[in-house]
């Protein structure tokens, strides 16, 4: 059945709607997931498509009991309306104050009162910092910031460090956070934020994002990515925001950097450091997914990308290219 | 690791390159069959292990029907990748209450249970209640309650064919309503 919704479907969306039901369907074959890779390669407009889908399936799988329990109340106070005779209010308005009810409940108010906390990551640490607004700071490791919530702004003040913000859509409270002497202007979206010696950068998961520094503001968009490497000119580039988030996860995904900056990362989740003994594996460029679960783990799956082998000494762990006669 | 894995790094592997090629189209593959962008990002790690650490002189005619079959393979057991990714990353974060203006902000209490804002939620209730009656019911059903498609034709009386079109317009609505 979904077969045929697939092969009559006119528009792009229809398209995307027929694939996320048949792909939800019970039994799934290797050659529907051929058929399903060559109809996303086919145009750009498709997995785009399918991707907006998929989003408004999970909001509402994820928020499920809410809404239930939103429509059962607007339901009642609609039928509480009808019976009383008062045609004049429909349900849309019932709808309205029974989510606004349900909305007290599931959030509580903040104190209007600010206030500023300060929040830090030690080496290896990740902290999910739920703020009163509704917003979430994901901290990695080696990460430092100061977070104030005032009636009109929400300000955050972030040293050395990376995390991913989550932040509450507040068209009367903008959310600025201000690193390396950059102010990142948002009103609600999701993006990561990266200080650290080797550079600035933000990269933008959801929504838009306003950057002001020393140079032109800069306006990124969903699946754009900001760099500023010490010396160097700013630069705008398309990225999968995925990959830089997932760290949050436990994962660090990399696509073409160098060694260098891969054990300068590892180096930050784990106490016992990393060193390269040799200047050219350094700069070798590698892609890959690891797991951050274990040391001596990643650093075998390390072993499996690049030919190189590991040496521990009372300076921790050194890394040597493989033909290296030591 | 064998001797053949560490003689082929990961560069030269077709398939590994294959992964790398359609590592988005899998995402989305595995988001649409898990439900989850979450899971899909997981189950797809899993794979490039996976993928990684098969050996590489094993001749494969077509790495994308492999990677498909092994997506599959992983989506199946994605119940259980889920519950271990939960103990994982629950593992991984500190379990710290903190205190911001006077409120006890606590770490995520549970990743099942999303809090979203007042205006989200309301937007999402309002675009539900402004469906056709068998509409609502039918996408109510699906996918706030959990049923699958045969389950929610047995309820309302109706074919699968029926529910898949009901689900189908309510979507197409749905997805103007919502922002992403």
């Amino acid at each position: 059945m979904s077969v045929y919704l697939v092969h009559n479907a006119e528009t792009t969306q229809d398209q995307a709607i027929a694939w996320a039901l048949r792909l939800q369907g019970e039994t799934m074959s290797i050659e529907d997931g051929l058929e399903f890779d060559a109809w996303l390669e086919a145009s750009p407009a498709n997995p785009e498509a399918l991707a907006q889908i998929l989003s408004v399936l999970e909001t509402y799988k994820a928020a499920g009991l809410d809404v239930l329990e939103g429509l059962k109340q607007s339901e009642q106070v609609a039928a509480r309306r009808l019976a009383k005779g008062r045609w004049s209010f429909g349900a849309g308005l019932g709808v309205l104050a029974a989510a606004t009810a349900l909305a007290f409940v599931v959030i509580s108010q903040g104190s209007l009162i600010a206030q500023t906390s300060n929040f830090a990551t030690k080496n290896g640490e990740h902290r999910s910092v739920k703020l009163a607004d509704g917003s979430t700071i994901d901290m990695n490791s080696e990460t430092g910031m100061a977070v104030r919530l005032a009636p009109h702004e929400r300000h955050v003040t972030m040293g050395q460090g990376e995390a991913i913000f989550d932040v509450a859509h507040d068209q009367a409270r903008p959310f600025e956070i201000e690193a390396g002497g950059h102010i990142v202007h948002v009103l609600g979206t999701q993006f990561d934020v990266r200080n650290r010696p080797d550079g600035f950068s933000v990269i933008v998961s959801r929504g838009v994002v306003q950057v002001r520094g020393n140079g032109p503001t800069v306006i990124l968009r969903k699946g754009e990515r900001l760099d500023f490497a010490p010396g160097e000119a700013s630069k705008v580039s398309t990225t999968n925001p995925a990959d830089a988030l997932g760290w949050r996860t436990g994962h660090l995904i990399f696509r073409d950097q160098p060694l260098s900056r891969v054990v300068a990362d590892l180096n930050r989740q784990f106490p016992e450091q990393i060193r390269i003994d040799d200047e050219r594996l350094a700069q070798e460029k590698i892609s890959g997914v690891l797991v951050l679960d274990n040391q001596n783990l990643v650093l075998e799956r390390l072993a499996l990308m690049l030919p190189l082998k590991t040496v521990r000494s009372d300076q921790g762990v050194v890394l040597q290219s493989k033909s290296s006669p030591f | 690791m064998t001797d053949a894995a560490s003689q082929h790094p990961g560069k030269t592997n077709a398939l590994v390159e294959a992964y790398f090629a359609k590592r988005g189209n899998l995402v989305l593959f595995l988001s649409a069959r898990t439900g989850s962008h979450a899971t899909a990002e997981d189950l797809v790690q899993e794979l490039y292990l996976k993928v990684a650490g098969l050996d590489p002189a094993i001749e494969t005619s077509s790495p994308n029907a492999l990677l498909y079959r092994m997506a599959i393979n992983l989506a199946h057991d994605s119940a259980r990748s889920q519950r271990r990714s939960e103990v994982r990353d629950t593992a991984w974060r500190n379990d710290v209450r903190v205190e911001l203006a006077g409120e006890d902000i606590a770490d995520e209490p549970s990743a099942e249970r999303v809090v979203i804002s007042r205006e989200r939620l309301a937007q999402l209730i309002a675009a539900i209640a402004a469906l056709p009656p068998q509409r609502q019911k039918a996408f109510k059903l699906y996918k706030l309650q959990g049923m699958t498609q045969a389950e929610a034709a047995r309820v309302m009386g109706i074919s699968v064919k029926a529910i898949e079109g009901h689900i189908s317009a309510a979507l197409k609505v749905l997805v103007t309503k919502v922002d992403p």
